[in-house]
This record gives structure tokens, sequence and C-alpha cells, in this order.
């Protein structure tokens, strides 16, 4: 079958991929100046000749480049990330106990970005001179060129001094930790969760408007949307069933290509609001220069924006098949 | 379409040949565009306030002029004073110079490795476009912020890091918008009819085609400098910027510690980033209405 | 709102707790129950053990979760712990712990004179601070409940060693399992004998210990948990402490904060509590680079650095002056010493002296300066004040920041710097903290916090090596007091501030720790008197 070849064709260029990704990333980091065994004994608190030669000897850092390289190979290939330089756990199991908080956040600002976006840009399109056209045009303009840590910032002022409605920092009440069941503890993350991913979605917010009102338009004015209006179907069918899916269509595959944009976003709002996510555990990484920690996640995040470009390719050839896999 | 996102389509029309004409046009387009015209009346004047504002308001951003935290207009700060007792107000007017600076040359250095590899790769078409598109996609892949953030720490941050490592990480969008442009423009006419006279390649590439591709590309560039201006600033309030100059992301990363008792602080510099990238996006918008024939049809 | 409902949960559970207790509170009040968090800033810890790390992250939950043979009052007094009682030997070699004898771990076994041979010599093997078990030669344990530590030679700084953040007793039958312990995972999931067991340890989240029910104290400890909530963002800890969601503040250290906390009705502030810490801000010089060789260069920029100004303004008086190697609260400190008040006036003679004229634009020569990454006003703060008043005297300052820890920590101990700020502990004797910055033989490349000054003074060496061993308390000060008037003197390093630490609490809570490692001593005594309505 076609569509069986063609996937196992991109999965193969895929793991091509992520390999070559992870070569690159290990390369610059270790070749990097600095001594990662003195970063290490640093963060211990000091150390003499002989701590720094057993460290080394522990983490490989006494054999070659070539050899240090294979050896991560062919750990990550069997799952194995390394283990911190930092905490001295595994890298795997650091990355996992982040990723749930990160999904999260990404994900809410996501979809409450592309429902409020396509809604927003499907009510603009119908009136193009209207007030929300406008509304569009000046939250789009604000949500692009406001820095997304600006806007966080601006959202804790006023939600922990003027409105102490919304918790301004973390992702639980400690307080309450144990004492509130599943269903509360939900609530409770929830409840942490609206002014992080309100932030992280105004900024897509911005786009997927413009670019649902664009694509609304345009397929408001072709010839099958005048077909459909002149057979005398009711408008709200028009619109919502026939326009609707060429709308949402070019705002899912920019969500597609965009991944590693908003991963990028996370990082700067988890920083703000204090959020236990992998973009806080990536900047933390860094600035203790926790090598195997920022490996891990690169290689991770490489992951799954490949998944991501992936399964939106799938899906599009599935949605659209006007398309041929061509050479 | 406006604000041109990476990847989103791009202008469809055959481009007119005759550029005289078709600038004069669009010029006049862009004038007649009141936000766009505000956008760059806002932007030359922050460019000014960032050449001249130093030699007017002769105060170091880093000097110490009264205690810390002062409310706007104490003590002869008229933006009051950040968290060690500096001039706000200076510290706005140097910061200006990192985010300019930093944003356009790292905005040239993505225009000009985008352009090149998209132009090879559209143009020639065949391998040597299929190892490209592998270059690009892999780059594609690796998450922007964390790269950079990476890279400016293995080699210690400067602006001269923070710009080169931004434009690394972003030159993979102009790469695929010149490929697309390329490859719908080398098989029209005009560029037949040149290659037919025995015009080399390089010639084609980039006196015959890359003209004609300039429209949407002009609009990315434009773009490009906001995103890297954000991108700039974000570094800099991470701490990884370069400490030895002001810089408006800088200003509100030092600063959020004390947000709470002094929200000026962290937020007049804020405002500035707003205001410059607003403006180059209201350019932007102006620039693809102008130069985009397809939506002038409108 | 839900915040509301939150508070009148907490209300609800708080009454029903103090309902039954309040009859019997006349009678038996050993314990309280209930929780206390606390706004944990210092960071996540790399692990728990403080065996093999040095650091306050480490050392709070570590001395919750570890017991230690002593324990320390605030008057620098030995106080009973694992140890009911003990004898240092009359010739100084030895020194015998009479260990409780119904102490146990976490699992349940007992802790025996075995486990504390174990930890004393482990420690001596792996903790970073290498003077501190150095003359342990060895610990003889001639029957389960006693523990007879031989020195090689005699070494007063022991008992002070003996402390819970600097001797866990870790149990051998659990970590001497052939793992190297510095990087033994173990160290993540520790347990001891401590009053508190580890219940979960979430990075970047949470620490939070339980009540450990078998704890060899009776009626202790008297909290049933502590929480350590890891908050990393300034405004949040801030934030966390006003809206009562965080009970204490330990270490709490920017000024601002600790002003605006103060005024809040519910808490009190207190800065006891840190004294065997023993914290130091200060500016070090490299004697390796010119002009910094000549000692009148070094004392210049002594007189030229403003003390008062930096203290007054940028740490809002909030911290007492250090003026010398030893931290003012330490029982060996001296104020006898040249303060090097601000005399600009005096700094340019001295380096006129020095043969350093000014040149067409005023300046002498430039340096550069270093400081531990952050925004802390202490540390970025004093370098950058630095910049426009050692213009003053004609020296051109570039501040150079490292983007992260390890970066600083590189140039600094690889001497690859003019000038560093930088914060150092005592560690409550100066044979463990203060020592491995001043003795000619702690000068090792590539060792961040030894003696990176290259400071070399013969007599410093004899005095400091006499002191080491020396028992006779008077001898020992009146030596430490000779060794701080030399220093002072021979400036390798400008002294500028004790560290401000505070204790931020809610006032409900009765034993806040105040002995001399506060924090980092077993919370066993801490309860909440009024728990908040």
């Amino acid at each position: 079958m076609a569509l069986l070849s063609l996937l196992v064709r991109r999965l193969l260029h895929a793991a091509g991929l992520l390999v070559a990704v992870v070569c690159l990333n290990f390369a610059l980091i270790h070749l990097a100046p600095g001594d990662p065994a003195q970063v290490i004994a640093g963060e211990m608190g000091g150390a003499n000749a002989q701590i720094l030669a057993q460290l080394r000897a522990a983490y490989h850092l006494d054999q070659s480049f070539a050899d240090q390289l294979w050896i991560y190979l062919a750990h990550v290939a069997r799952g194995d990330l390394g283990r911190s330089y930092y905490f001295n756990a595994p890298v795997a199991g650091l990355i996992a106990a982040r990723v749930p908080a990160t999904l999260l956040l990404v994900g809410t600002a996501i979809v409450w970005a592309v429902a409020a976006g396509t809604l927003l840009g499907i009510a603009a399109a119908r009136r193009p001179d209207g007030l929300v056209s406008h509304l569009i045009t000046v939250l789009s303009l604000v949500g692009f060129s406001a820095p997304v840590f600006w806007t966080g910032i601006l959202l804790i002022l006023l939600f922990a001094s003027a409105l102490p409605i919304f918790p301004v920092e973390g992702m639980h009440n400690i307080a309450e930790l144990g004492r509130l069941g599943w269903w509360g503890g939900m609530l409770d993350v929830l409840y942490h969760l609206v002014l992080p991913a309100t932030t992280l979605g105004l900024l897509y917010l911005a786009q997927y408007s413009r670019l649902a009102r664009a694509s609304m338009l345009e397929a408001l004015g072709a010839d099958y949307v005048r077909t459909a209006r002149a057979k005398g179907l009711p408008e709200w069918l028009v619109v919502y069933k026939h326009a609707l899916r060429n709308a949402i269509l070019p705002v899912v595959t920019i969500v597609g290509l965009q991944f590693s944009q908003i991963f990028s976003g996370a990082v700067l709002v988890e920083t703000v609001f204090d959020w236990p996510g992998l973009g806080r555990l990536a900047y933390d990484s860094i600035l203790r220069r926790d090598s195997p920690t920022i490996l891990g996640i690169l290689l991770f995040s490489a992951l799954i924006v490949i998944a991501v470009n992936l399964l939106t390719d799938i899906v599009y050839r599935l949605v659209d098949p006007r398309i041929r896999s061509g050479p | 379409m406006s604000l041109a996102t990476p990847g989103a389509e791009p202008a469809g029309a055959p481009a007119i040949a005759s550029e005289p004409a078709a600038f004069a046009d669009a010029w006049r387009m862009f004038c007649a565009n009141r936000a766009a015209v505000a956008g760059l009346a806002v932007l030359l004047g922050i460019v000014a306030m960032t050449v001249i504002g130093p030699l007017v308001y002769r105060v170091d951003p880093f000097a110490i002029v009264g205690a810390p935290l002062l409310s706007p207009g104490a003590a002869g700060a008229p933006l009051g004073t950040d968290y060690l007792g500096r001039d706000i107000l200076a510290g706005i007017i140097g910061g200006g110079r990192a985010s300019l600076i930093v944003g356009a040359s790292a905005a040239a250095l993505t225009m000009l490795i985008g352009i090149t590899i998209g132009a090879l790769a559209g143009f020639y078409g065949g391998w040597v476009d299929q190892l490209l598109m592998r270059v690009t996609e892999f780059f594609q892949v690796l998450p922007p912020l964390l790269m950079a953030m990476a890279l400016v720490t293995l080699f210690s941050p400067s602006l001269a890091t923070v710009a080169v490592a931004i434009g690394i990480v972003s030159w993979t969008a102009a790469a695929r918008l010149t490929r697309a442009e390329f490859m719908r423009i080398r098989n029209l006419e005009y560029v037949q009819a040149a290659r037919s006279i025995g015009a080399p390649n390089r010639r084609l590439i980039w006196r015959v085609i890359l003209p004609n591709a300039l429209p949407p590309l002009i609009v990315s560039a434009t773009l490009t400098v906001g995103i890297a201006i954000l991108f700039e600033s974000g570094l800099s309030f991470l701490g990884l910027g370069d400490p030895n100059v002001m810089s408006w992301g800088l200003m509100i990363g030092n600063n959020r510690a004390y947000m709470l008792d002094a929200w000026w602080t962290a937020t007049i510099p804020g405002i500035a980033i707003f205001l410059t990238v607003l403006s180059i996006s209201l350019i932007g918008d102006g620039l693809n209405e102008a130069l985009n024939p397809r939506l002038r049809r409108r | 709102m839900a915040e509301f409902s939150r508070r009148d949960f907490i209300a609800l559970s708080s009454a029903l707790a103090l309902a039954p207790s309040v009859g019997a509170a006349a009678a038996q009040p050993q314990q309280s129950g209930g929780t206390v968090i606390v706004a944990f800033g210092a960071g996540t810890p790399r692990h728990l053990n403080p065996a093999v790390q040095s650091g306050v992250a480490t050392a709070v939950p570590g001395t919750q979760i570890f017991a230690s043979p002593l324990r320390y009052d605030a008057n620098w007094q030995a106080q009973p712990y694992l140890a009911k009682s003990w004898e240092v030997a009359k010739n100084g070699l030895a020194v015998t712990l009479h260990l409780v004898d119904d102490a146990v771990f976490h699992d349940g076994r007992p802790m025996t004179s075995a486990d504390v041979a174990y930890s004393i010599l482990a420690i001596k093997k792996d903790h970073p601070f290498k003077d501190m078990f150095a003359p342990v030669a060895s610990v003889d344990t001639p029957d389960p409940h006693t523990a007879i530590i031989r020195l090689a030679h005699r070494h007063p700084a022991i008992l002070l060693a003996l402390s819970p953040a600097l001797c866990p007793i870790l149990p051998k039958h659990y970590f001497d399992d052939g793992t190297d312990l510095k990087i033994n995972p173990k160290n993540s999931k520790p347990i001891g004998c401590g009053p508190f067991k580890l219940a979960e340890f979430v990075p970047a989240s949470h620490i939070t210990l339980e009540r450990f029910d078998k704890f060899f104290i009776t009626g202790r400890p008297r909290l049933d948990r502590i929480i350590l909530q890891i908050i990393d963002d300034e405004t949040a800890l801030v934030i966390g402490m006003e809206q009562r969601q965080t009970h204490v503040q330990f270490f709490a250290s920017e000024p601002r904060d600790i002003d605006r906390l103060s005024k809040q009705p519910h808490l009190a502030v207190t800065d006891q509590g840190y004294a065997g810490v023993g914290p130091i801000n200060w500016l070090e010089f490299n004697e390796l680079k010119k002009p910094l060789d000549d000692k009148r260069v070094r004392q210049a920029i002594a007189y030229a650095l403003d003390r008062d100004f930096v203290i007054k303004n940028l740490l809002l008086g909030e911290a007492r002056a250090a003026t010398g190697p030893i931290h003012p609260e330490s029982p060996f400190y001296t104020a006898d010493v040249d303060h090097y008040a601000l005399d600009l006036d005096n700094a340019n003679r001295l380096l006129d002296a020095a043969g350093l004229k000014r040149d067409a634009d005023g300046t002498r020569f430039g340096l550069t300066v270093d400081y531990i990454p952050g925004p802390s006003v202490q540390q970025q703060g004093v370098a950058q004040y630095l910049r426009p008043q050692l213009k003053k005297i004609g020296i051109d300052v570039t501040v150079r920041a490292a983007p992260d820890f390890p970066t600083w920590a590189q140039r600094v101990s690889s001497w690859d710097f003019d000038m560093s700020m930088d914060i150092v502990f005592n560690w409550g004797d100066p044979v463990i903290g203060v020592d491995r910055t001043y003795l000619s033989s702690n000068i090792r490349k590539g060792v961040i916090w030894s003696n990176t000054q290259n400071y070399r003074n013969p007599r410093v060496d004899q005095l400091l090596a006499a002191a080491a061993t020396e028992i006779d308390p008077a001898k020992r000060k009146a030596q430490y007091v000779e060794f701080q008037k030399i220093v002072v003197g021979d400036a390798p390093i400008a002294y500028v501030n004790a560290v401000p630490y505070h204790t931020i609490y809610d006032k409900g809570l009765g034993n806040v720790p105040t002995t001399i490692w506060g924090s980092m001593s077993p919370l066993d005594e801490f309860y909440w008197e009024k728990k908040p309505a």
C-alpha cells in the first residue's frame, strides 16, 4: 500500500534525522571549553585532585571524544539518556517527571488559541469591516509584538496585588497536597494553569485568528460556497460545515510547523510563572552546565517535533486526498 | 495574507518585470496605509532616540545615580531608578542599541543564510535541492530558544555571539520561502528567455530571479527583525545576553524580583520592546499589502 | 473564590485538630502536630546527603533526616544528641563518644558505633571540606554504643565538626554497598536516624519530610510534617509568605523583601541562627595579576570601597559590616583591625606611592571584576558599584559577568580573574571554613573556594597551623586575633558585609531555630504554638 511504504520511508528518514541531531548536539556541548568534572566538583562544594579523577572515571570523561559519542549513542538506543551531573539521577527520569507539566501547559495554550482564534477568525470573515475584525487586527499585533515574558509579568502584577483571584506561581498549592484527593488536586492544578496558559496562548491567538480570518475569507468567496448558498442552504450550515474545514486546515498546519517554537515560548512562560516543566529544567540545566540533561532535553524536543511533523503530514494526506506523494 | 507566518503560502501571481513603476506604485500604496506610516514614524523615532539620546541625556546607564527603586520623577530620574539605583531612562536610551543592533544583524544573517540556501535549492532542484532540504529540515527540528541558549553559554555571551546564535537558529523559514519563490519563478517566460540567450546560472539567480522574488522576502526580512529583537530580549531576560551592555530584556530580568515594590522597573522596558516590535510589524504589514499583488486585487 | 474556600478548609481542619488538645494542653504539650511549609529559596539540592555535599540546600533537609553526635545551642555550647555524653582526652588525641542506645534508623535497624565509624571515615574521604576530619586516624568501636575518635594530632575543631550539618550519621548497612558514595543514587532516597524521614523529593517542586515515630527523643519531633517548598522566584517567595501559603522562610537575604515582610502583621523576623554558618560577602584579589601583587594597590581599593554606602544603600542597612576573615558573630572575632573606612585621599596616595601614575584621562590602569551570577544585590550590585567608585581613584573597572555558576567557578579557580566578588562561609570553626582561604598550602588550581588569591604569608601559615592544634581557648583566640590583624593588613581581600540572613516566620510558630546552626539543625522542637485560624 502506497501509504504504508510512505510511512516506512518517513520513519527511517525521521530516525536518521534524530541521530544527526544527537551527534551535533553532543559534539557542540562536549567540544565547548570547560571541564565537566570541575563543574560537578564545584557543585559539590569544592574538591581535590583525587575526587576529580574519581568523577572523571565515573562519567567516562577520561575517554576520547569518539568513544564518548559512541557510548552515548549506544545508551540512547537502549533508552538510557545518561545521568545528570547535578542530580546524579537518570536523565530520562528527570525528563519524564517534567513532561506532563509542560504538555499540560503547551497543550492547553494551543487548544484555546486554536479554538478562540478560529472562532474569532470566522466571525471576522463574515463581517470583514466589523468590530471583531478590527479587534483581531489589534489583538494580533499586540500578541505578536509584546514579549511573552513581559505579558506574563503584567498578568502577575495584576493578579498578585490588584485582583488576587488566580495563583501567580507554581503548579500546586503545596499545603493541600495529599489532602485534596484526585479531583481536588486536578482542580488545583487547573487553577494554577490559568495564568501561564493564557500568557502562552495569547502569543499564538494573534497568529491563528489572523490566519483563520484570511482563509475563511478566501473559502467564503469560493465557487462551491456560492453554489451552496444558491441552493438555499442555511447560512450557518454553509459557514460551519463547508468553510470551516478549509479555514482550520492552515491553522493546524501552522501549529505543526511551529511546534519547535511553541516549546521555546514555554521556556519563558515556565520561568516567569515558576511552572515545574521541561522548559524550566532546560534553563536550569544550561545554567548548571548539566550537559547530559541538556542533551536529553534537546533530543526529546527534536523527537517531539519530528513526530508532530510526521503526524501532521499523514493527517494532511489523509484529509486532503488531492495531494499525492510526488518526487 | 498579512503577518506572513513561516511556511505560509507565498505571493501567488506572476511578478511584473518592470521594476521602477512597480516600486513607485508600492510606495504609494504604503503611504496610503496610515498604520504603516505611523509604524515607520515610531521606528524612526526610536532609532533617533538610540543614536542621539546618549548625546543629549548624558547619564551612563550603569552609573548609580541614587537610591534603588525610586519612583519616576524622584531625584532627577524621570523614569525612576532600578534595583541598583541606576537611571531607568538612561537604560531605555542605551538599551535600544543592543536591541536594534542585534535585531538588525541577526535578521541580516538569517536572511543571508536563508536566501542563499533557498535560492540554490529552488534554482537547481534535483540532488542539490534534496541535500539542502535535508539540511534545512535538520535545523528546523532544533528548538530555537534552547539551541540559542546553549550556543550563547558555550561560547560566552556578547552582542556578537547572541546575534550569530539567533541567526543560526532562525534561517529555515527564509530558506523555505526563497526556495518556493525560486521554484515558481524559474519556469516563467522571461527567465526561459534569459536562459536561451546564454545567461550563466549565477546571473540568472542573482540578477534575474532574485529581484523578482524580493517582495515577499522584503516582508519576511522586516518581520524577522522584529522576531530577532524579541529573541534577543528573551535571552537577555534569562540572563544570557551580553551583561556589559544595557538591554531592555536585561532590565526586565534584573528587576523582576522587585516588581511587587516597583512595578515600573520591569514594566517600562517592556513597553519599549513592545513599541519597537509593533512599529516593525506595522511596517511589515504595510509592505506586505503594498508589494503583494494578490491582496491588491481585493 | 476558591482561595477563600481553601482557607475555610484549613480553618476547619485545624479547629478539629486543636479541639481535643485544648484540655490536654496544660498537661502534655509535647506534641503539637500540624504541618509547617517552608519557603525554600536555596534551590533544588543535588541530593539529600550532607556527608558528601556542602551547602545550605542539602543541609536543611539533610539535618532533619540524619542525626549527628552533637548539636549546638545559641552560645556555641555543644549539646548531647546521638552522643549522650563525651570526653576529650587530656592529650587531645582522642574523643570518646558515649552513644544513646535507643536510636534507630528509619528502617527500624538500630544505630551503633559501627555506623558512626563508617560515617566519619566516609566524610573524611569524600566531603569537599578536607580539614574537618583529616586528622582522624581511626575510629575505634569497643562496643556498640561507644566510639573513640583517634586523632593524629590535637584538633579542637573536631567538636564543631560533629555538628548536624557536617557529620550526618549514615546507616552503614544502607550506604556501604560498594558504590562510590559521591555518586550513590541512594543519596536522593536517604534514610537516617533523624527526627523526620523523607516522604517525597520532587526536584524544583518540594521535599516532604514526615515525622519519624521512633525518633529516639520521646515526644519529638513536635510537628507531623515539614514541607520544603522549592521556590526559585523571589517574588513568589514574598507572595507565598504574605498570603500565608508558606509559614517560614530561612536564609532570607534580600533586604527589600525582608523589610516588606517584616511589616506584615502575621510575620516576625529574626537575624539569629546564622552565627555558625558565618557567611561573609567580600571582594577577593588575584595576587598573581599585576598590579594587584602590590599590597598598596589592594589597600587602596579597600579604602575606596565605601562599605557604609553599600550597606546603607544597597542593603538597606540590613547587614552588619564584615571587617576581616572571621565572621563578627564568631567567638574568635576581633574588631581591633583597620576597618579601611572610606578614604579616597589615602587611596590615591597609596597608588601614587606604588608608582601607578594617572594618564591623560585620569586612568592609572584597568581591572576586571567578576561576581557569582544571579541578580543578587550583594554580588552584582557591589560589582557594578565598583565601576564609578574606583574611577575616582583612577582605576577603570570592567564588570565581567559569567552566564552561569560553573563558568564563574572555573574562572576564579583557574586564576583567570583580577578581582571577584564572592560569598564564603566560615562553617563554625575557623579550621573548617577559614583556613582554606589563607593557607599557602591550599593554593590549588582548579579548586573553587581554595586560596584562589595566591596569598602567601609564612606567619599566617604558622599561626593557623598552631591555632588548629591549640586546645587552650585563650591561647587559641589570641592566635586568631593576630591572624586577623595580619590578614587585614595584607589585604588579599576587601571585606564588605556579613550576609544578612534572616528567618521570617509566622508568629504562631514556637521554638524557631536560633542556635548557631539555625535551620541546618534538627527541627525537632519546632512547633505550632498557635495554628493559623
